[in-house]
């Protein structure tokens, strides 16, 4: 009895604290996504019309889950790709690798904050480097303001976040390159397996558990995205880089229309699920 | 090609792809040391300003509130990130080490966590915060970035615990070691890589975050970094110089940290890789 005690008491703080802050919100969300309140005046019941209105009436609600899919598909494309190549050439053993190593490691420490404005100073039309390079080197054609036009904005706040953001899965991949036994490697090599070969046949089963970890934390990173859209073109121009992330809080803040922005969240969790529940199935099921 | 020439063709490669990633802190570092009149004269951010201005180092320093945004999101870290490492790591001891019933299930559990929207928390707690009288406090703020630092540090310890073999807590116990100096004088001083993780990514988090603190904390002088950035932005919108200054001021911080603790920081990501 004194043993679960001690036990209880090196679980409590974190258990009391976490119920407190995610479960018992978490739940108030869902039971808020059913009602319509502005926040100040009484709540009135609606049954599922906010999930209805937003599924069937809300074009702003298509065009922000659409963003999402669409980066969702860019992190794992690009994102994840670049950030295994980066990987296996940085965990090659040679002089000044920790140097290489921290430069495309650096901008993932900066804020979301920082980014955005760096890189609205890039896209500016008037003196932002993508600009005068594409003049420096003729091409005056392509010039224009890229964040302002609805057509291209998403993916130019795309490029920024994956400046920030190739550190982070190239160091899970670093880490887990690090517990592949040189062994494995050294016998396939002698073996004459070729690199290509080696990769597939041996390096990629191996990074299995580092694949489910970088692509459960991308796609989710990816689902909540919103202080780079934020700062960079505050989900203009025209609603064109919305987010559902961007909505919900447009919804709640801006609208005050707080049964909306509850049933935007509920939804993000909903589709979550689908990406959190196999991967804690699989994270855990070793045991 | 011979081995010398294809080692020289792969330095050649990464360091100009390495030197692109850099651009973008090129021309804010550019931008800092160059004076207003400088920059709307050239307006082009890669060239080499005329004289080097460092006073807008100080400017944004003292005009820009900066050293107060700064002051704010060093004492939210200070007091954060220590007691979160320390509730997370007793979380993960408990998870580990002490049979616990169902502490896969409660594992399962915590780790949801990390995966919900910010959002989804947004308004409960600006409700429950204000109803308590505590909007607008350091409490209301570092307290739920403790929660929501639960499920990481849970699992990062929870990682690098297993990995510490269990014939270390019978050789205490035969010592006549308790659970609580097992966790104090062995585990924890074993588990170094961890913590040093977990200071990393944890500070970073905190320091960088945004969205908590601006519905929580609304009041200008109590702002931490990223939401001070974003009034220093809005008061001095033209002057670039200034603000490329206070974007550099504010990565100081996250960058003596990055450099203290580094080299266990890769090891540590192992153990949070294998889960």
């Amino acid at each position: 009895m004194k043993e679960k005690l001690k036990a209880f008491s090196f679980l409590a703080p974190a258990l009391l604290i976490y119920i407190i802050i995610i479960v018992f919100p978490g739940i108030y969300s869902v039971v808020l996504s059913f009602f319509e309140w502005n926040g100040v005046s009484e709540k009135r019941f609606v049954g599922l019309a906010n999930y209805v209105k937003l599924f069937t009436n809300d074009v702003i609600f298509r065009i922000a889950l659409k963003n999402n899919i669409i980066w969702i598909v860019l992190t794992v494309c690009i994102t994840v790709v670049l950030a295994l190549i980066l990987a296996l050439v940085l965990n090659e053993k040679f002089t000044g690798r920790i140097v290489y190593r921290s430069i495309f490691y650096f901008p993932y420490m900066l804020s979301w904050i920082v980014i955005g404005i760096i890189w609205k100073w890039m896209y500016n039309p008037n003196f932002g480097m993508i600009n005068t390079f594409l003049g420096a080197v003729g091409l005056d054609s392509l010039k224009g303001s890229y964040l302002s036009n609805p057509k291209i904005a998403l993916y130019c706040i795309f490029a920024a976040a994956l400046w920030q953001g190739l550190g982070q899965p190239m160091l899970y991949f670093l880490a887990g390159l690090q517990t592949m036994s040189s062994d494995v490697l050294e016998a396939a090599r002698i073996d004459g397996a070729g690199k290509i070969n080696l990769f597939i046949r041996i390096i990629v089963p191996m990074l299995k558990e580092t694949f489910v970890i970088v692509l459960a934390t991308q796609i989710i990173a990816s689902m909540k995205v919103y202080d780079i859209i934020y700062v960079m073109t505050d989900s203009g121009p025209a609603n064109a880089t919305q987010t559902l992330a961007t909505y919900m809080y447009n919804q709640t803040f801006s609208y005050n229309n707080l049964g909306m922005g509850s049933t935007v969240a509920t939804i993000m969790v909903i589709i979550m699920m689908f990406i959190i529940v196999p991967y804690v199935i699989f994270s855990t099921k070793e045991d | 090609m011979n081995k010398t020439g294809r080692k020289i063709w792969f330095y050649v490669v990464l360091t100009i792809v390495a030197a692109v990633w850099l651009l973008p802190l090129v021309m804010l570092v550019l931008s800092a040391i160059r004076s207003t009149s400088d920059f709307y004269a050239k307006l082009n951010l890669f060239s080499i300003p005329e004289k080097i201005q460092w006073s807008n180092f100080k400017d944004a320093w003292t005009d820009g509130n900066l050293g107060r945004y700064l002051f704010n999101g060093i004492r939210t870290c200070l007091i954060k990130v220590p007691l979160g490492v320390l509730i997370s790591s007793m979380c993960a001891f408990a998870l580990t080490r002490l049979n616990i019933p169902h502490s896969n299930g409660i594992f399962i559990f915590i780790l949801v966590g990390m995966m919900l929207p910010v959002q989804m928390a947004l308004i409960p707690l600006n409700i429950m915060y204000s109803k308590l009288n505590l909007s607008n406090t350091y409490f209301s703020l570092i307290f739920t970035y403790i929660g929501f630092g639960i499920s990481l540090g849970t699992l990062v310890f929870r990682g690098f615990f297993r990995s510490i073999p269990k014939e270390l807590d019978e050789a205490a116990a035969m010592d006549g070691c308790g659970k609580y100096r097992l966790y104090v004088n062995i585990i924890m001083p074993v588990a170094k890589p961890a913590v040093a993780t977990m200071f990393i990514l944890d500070f970073l988090n905190t320091w960088n975050e945004f969205l908590l603190q601006s519905v929580l904390i609304t009041k200008d002088t109590m702002k931490t970094v990223p939401n001070g950035l974003i009034s220093f932005m809005g008061e001095f919108s033209t002057d670039y110089g200034l603000l490329s200054a206070g974007v550099l001021i504010s990565i100081i911080p996250v960058l003596i940290v990055y450099l203290v603790f580094q080299r266990q920081f890769v090891e540590g990501m192992a153990g949070a890789v294998k889960t």
